[in-house]
Parts: structure tokens; sequence; C-alpha cells
């Protein structure tokens, strides 16, 4: 690294990570600070912790959020692994088409998605703003993602292992719960721990979509930060930088325990 | 007996070769095989209606695994979109109703210079973030490939960990550094550097920051693969013929990269292109991009048809730009989106 570029390079990279992390861990530090507003360092304490796990509001918000990004995990990796198996087993027509149209959610800008999504649900079809509007739009965006993880582990696995149990006798079902959803499963964790964090802190399709009186936690802090920012807000958003970390450390604890 | 003495060996060898392929050309799939032999009570009927019925449902087999996403995807991905297409023709009532009289003045309600100039400069800003998240993206990618060693994964991490972040908290957390009694203004008080709090937010070079901020992981992870793709023999190559780091970089390394760079500016421009929470928060009314028209004619004015041209448009504007992308980068670009 002593060449110029060797050190210009480095330059850049710290700026660039500083960029990418100060605001956060500014955040976080700050979620321990005494002060009112939440942006002066006036000695440590954990009352905002406190505070948002007394808030009826918060824990409203909370359960109502988990509950959502629970369901959609459960469902979409579930959908997302049986949706990747036909696409990789079967040869058919029309197979092109149904991988584009798995893209669409993933590359449509999110307003878009939203609003579409809002004059379906209100003026086509009527489908009552709340859980069922949100659960169905969180599983309409978080599938497609579960299906195109699994089909990259599907790629790589070596499939005469099917073949080989059937040859010593197993069924198509014994095979694929003994070999084939194991050779899976990084795929389908990976899925589920990536699906938490969209689902849980999606905010512009599940405010669109969530009606008058339904708050999930990040819609709870927008309405925060709208209406008067409070110290607390920290505490909640040093929540949610902590998540993805939580996610990873378990997915790495899963891995771990796979490794045969 | 040594294991390549047995003359059989390559008999029994071939045989079994041949017994995968046979099972592997047969194979309708194994979990939902048993969807074809349920179906085997057709074998009830008539021959020929028999024959031909098996063999429209052998010809269906994949339908129990990818049938219930497809029809979901319809009814919820594709419905709504095309429903909004339709809207857009139709007139709006007084009272947010939509009437079903075509018409096509929402989209010569988009020539407007009030409308035009906001998508002029819903267009300006993805730009202007795309390439600053280029011009930040493709150094530090090519960093931790060249430079990271066995820290690579933990750096690369660093790069991820913020987009697993809540959007929204991370641009709470950049109005909390940068606001009137933001961090950096107080600091900057405090050291007597300024007099007044500088007006950080509220203007179009904050809006810009934000959205660099807010997708920058988005550009560095495809740049990042196709680096670590790169096969490393091709650059000794053109070091031994003579190429001086510069031009090999120019030469070699950046088109090799192309499918990469360009699968990272649709996946930072797609985003920019319909943000509206950064013009809402950083920006002010006078920073508004299309998105904020959208949840204005959906939510605000409850005028369903002239959001939904506006949503048409800029779906538009998407598949344009990912088209262009996709016709330069290749496979590779398509592949690395995802």
């Amino acid at each position: 690294m002593k060449s110029l570029t060797g050190k210009t390079l480095l330059a850049i990279a710290t700026l660039t990570y500083l960029f990418m992390w100060v605001p956060t861990i500014t955040l976080i530090v700050f979620s321990f600070s005494n002060d009112k507003l939440g942006i002066r360092w006036e000695g440590f304490t954990l009352k905002w912790y406190a505070e948002i796990f007394n808030n009826a509001a918060v824990r409203n918000a909370l359960e109502m959020s988990l509950i959502i990004a629970i369901t959609t995990i459960v469902v979409s990796t579930l959908a997302g692994t049986v949706t990747a198996y036909g696409l990789y087993k079967y040869k058919f027509r029309g197979k092109e088409v149904i991988r584009m149209s798995l893209l669409l959610p993933i590359v449509m800008p999110y307003i878009v998605t939203a609003g579409a999504l809002l004059v379906f649900f209100t003026r086509v079809v009527d489908i009552p703003l709340g859980y069922p509007s949100i659960l169905i739009a969180h599983i309409s965006f978080s599938t497609p993602l579960a299906v195109f993880i699994v089909l990259g582990r599907m790629q790589r696995i070596d499939w005469t292992l099917e073949e080989a149990s059937m040859d010593l006798g197993a069924g198509r079902l014994t095979t694929w719960r003994r070999i084939t959803l194991p050779l899976l499963m990084p795929a389908v964790i990976a899925s589920a721990v990536l699906i938490f964090p969209w689902s849980f802190s999606d905010f512009t399709i599940t405010f669109f979509v969530a009606g008058v009186g339904n708050t999930t936690l990040p819609i709870y802090v927008y309405s925060a930060l709208r209406w008067g920012e409070t110290a607390a807000v920290n505490a909640i958003g040093a929540i949610f930088v902590a998540l993805p970390l939580i996610g990873l450390l378990l997915m790495n604890f899963f891995q771990k325990k796979r490794v045969i | 007996m040594p294991r390549g003495a047995c003359p059989e060996r390559h008999e029994i060898l071939r045989y079994a070769q041949n017994d995968t392929k046979r099972r592997a050309g047969n194979d309708k799939g194994m979990f939902f095989g048993s969807f074809q032999t349920a179906f085997r009570i057709v074998g009830e009927m008539p021959g020929n209606l028999r024959e031909k019925i098996r063999k429209y449902l052998a010809k269906q087999a994949h339908l129990p695994s990818v049938g219930p996403v497809s029809i979901w995807t319809i009814l919820f991905v594709i419905a709504p979109l095309g429903f909004i297409l339709y809207f857009s023709f139709l007139t709006a009532g007084d009272f947010g109703q939509i009437l079903p009289i075509f018409t096509l003045e929402n989209y010569q309600a988009l020539a407007r210079p009030v409308v035009a100039e906001v998508f002029l400069r819903t267009l300006l800003f993805s730009l202007a973030t795309t390439m600053i998240c280029l011009l930040l993206g493709y150094p530090l990618a090519y960093f931790i490939v060249m430079y990271g060693g066995r820290w690579r994964i933990h750096l690369l991490l660093l790069v991820i960990l913020p987009e697993w972040t809540s959007y929204l908290i991370r641009l709470y957390a950049i109005r909390m550094l940068s606001g009137r009694a933001g961090l950096i203004n107080s600091a900057l008080l405090s050291l007597g550097l300024i007099s007044s709090p500088l007006g950080i937010l509220y203007n179009p070079s904050a809006v810009v920051l934000t959205l660099v901020y807010g997708w920058l992981p988005l550009m560095v992870l495809p740049v990042y693969a196709s680096l670590v793709g790169l096969n490393p023999s091709l650059l000794e190559a053109s070091a031994d013929l003579g190429a001086t780091p510069f031009r090999r970089f120019f030469t070699v390394t950046l088109p090799l990269t192309k499918g990469g760079i360009l699968a990272g500016i649709i996946l930072v421009f797609i985003p920019c292109i319909g943000d509206w929470l950064v013009p809402l928060l950083m920006g002010g009314t006078k920073t508004f991009m299309a998105g904020n028209l959208v949840y204005l004619h959906f939510i605000s004015a409850a005028n369903i048809p002239a959001g939904s041209t506006i949503g048409v448009a800029l779906t538009a504007i998407v598949l344009i730009i990912m088209y262009l992308c996709i016709k330069a980068g290749g496979k590779e670009a398509t592949e690395r989106i995802i």
C-alpha cells in the first residue's frame, strides 16, 4: 500500500466508510445521552430504552412490525423455496416470463408499487387496510428475494446426491426431507435473514397501504420525526441499527452448526 | 485385487453412467412427481382420451410448484400495475372518484412547466447521485478487493450492513447530525468557526448527498463481485506487455468490470428516481421529486388518475434505463442485479 494509488484508495475508502458509519454510530451514542433532544451529550443514561419499553404506543408498533415480519418470513421463504425448486427442475413454456415478472417487485420504484397497491386495495378489490393489506404487500416484495437466493444455491449444489438417495431406496418425500432440504437450508436461512430487515423496516409501501391507525415501528418513527424529534427515537433507531447485526450473527451461528 | 484390475469395471461404470443419464432424462422432479401419480386415476377413462390427459398432465408437472407464486404475482404485482396504467387514461371526479371517461389530459399535464421541472429535477438528482456513488463506490470496491486481504469479507460486511438498517432511521441519523441545532453546527459553533448555524439541510446538495448516503452500498456490491471475478492473469499479461498501471486499469480492468458497473448504476438509479422521503425530510418543497408528486396525488389530493400517470411515467423511465443498461452490459449486468 506504499504506492500513490494505494494511498489515494485508502484515503477514499476511509472517508467513504466514515461517511457511511458516522451518522448511525452517532445515533447509537446519543441514544445513551441524558439530553432531552438527543443531540447533546449530557451524561450516560439508559432511561430512553426504559421509556420506549414502557411506552404502549411503541410496544404496539413493535408488536405489529414483528407479527408482520415473522409471517412474511414464513410465507415468503416457503413459497420462495417451492417456486425456486419448480423453476430449477422443470422445463416449461413461460419460464423466462415468470422469472422476469418476479424481478418486477424488486426493480419497481417503491413509491410506484406503494401507490399501485393502495389504489388496487381501495378502488379495485376490497381488501381492508391493515394487517391483510400490509401482509399482501410484504409477501409480494419478499418472495422474489427468497426465490432468487434459493435458485442461486440450487445452481451450485450436487444433485447427484438426490439420485444416490433414491438409488439407495429412499422415496421422493424422504429424499426431499433428508437430502434436498438440508442442502438448500443455508439459502433458506439466508433468505429469512435478509427478508427480516426488508419487511421489518420497510416504510414507504407499509405507510401507503397501512390505513389509518395501523402503526408499525417505522411509521411510528416517521411521525415522531415529523412532529418533533425526541431522544426516545434515538433508542428505537439504535435497535434498528443493531438488528441486522444480530441477524448476521444468527446466520453465522446456523452456518457453523450446519458444517458437515 | 487392486482397484483397477477388475476387467468388468468399465462395463459396470458405463452401465451406471447410462442409468444416471436415463434417470435424469425421465426425472420430472422428485417432490412434485407425486402430483402425477395422484392423477393416475385418469387410468379408468377410455384409452385415447386417457393418453391425451396423461400427456397433458405430465407436461404441467411444474404447476404445483410454480403456480401459486405465479398467480400471486399476477394478482398482486401485475394487476395493480395494470390498473394504474388503466386509471392513468381516466378522468378524476371532484370527490376523489375515478370517472370512466377516457382522456389524455393526465399525460398532457406531464408537459406543464411545474411538473416537467419536477421530472427534470428528479432525473438530474438521480444522475448526480449515481455518478457520485460510482466515483466513491468503485474505488472502495477496488480497495477492498486489492488490499482487503483476509479482512475482505469484514470490509464488505461494513458496506452491506447499513443497507439492512431502516432507511428512515438512517435519514433520521443524518438529520440529527446536520440540522440547525445538529451536531455539525454545534461543533462548529463551539469551535468558533462560525457565528450562526449553517443551513446544511433544505437545499439540492443536501438531497443528493443524502441519496448517496442511502444507496452507495448498492453500487459497491455488484462492482465488488465483478472485480473479484476478474482473471488476475489478464492483469499480469498486460503488465508483462508493458502497460502502465494507469493504462492497465483503463484498458483491462474497467472494460472487464463493465457488467458490475452497469448493474450498480441500475441498482442506484432506480431507487433514486422513485425516492420521496429524502426530498420530504431533507429538502423541502423546492426540491420535490416525482415521488413526492405521487404521494401528493394519491394521499393528499386523492386524484388517482393524475397520480397513476406519474407512476406510469416513472415506471417507463425505469424500464428504459434498465433496457439501456442491460443492452450495454449484456448478461452479466442482469445477473449482478440480484
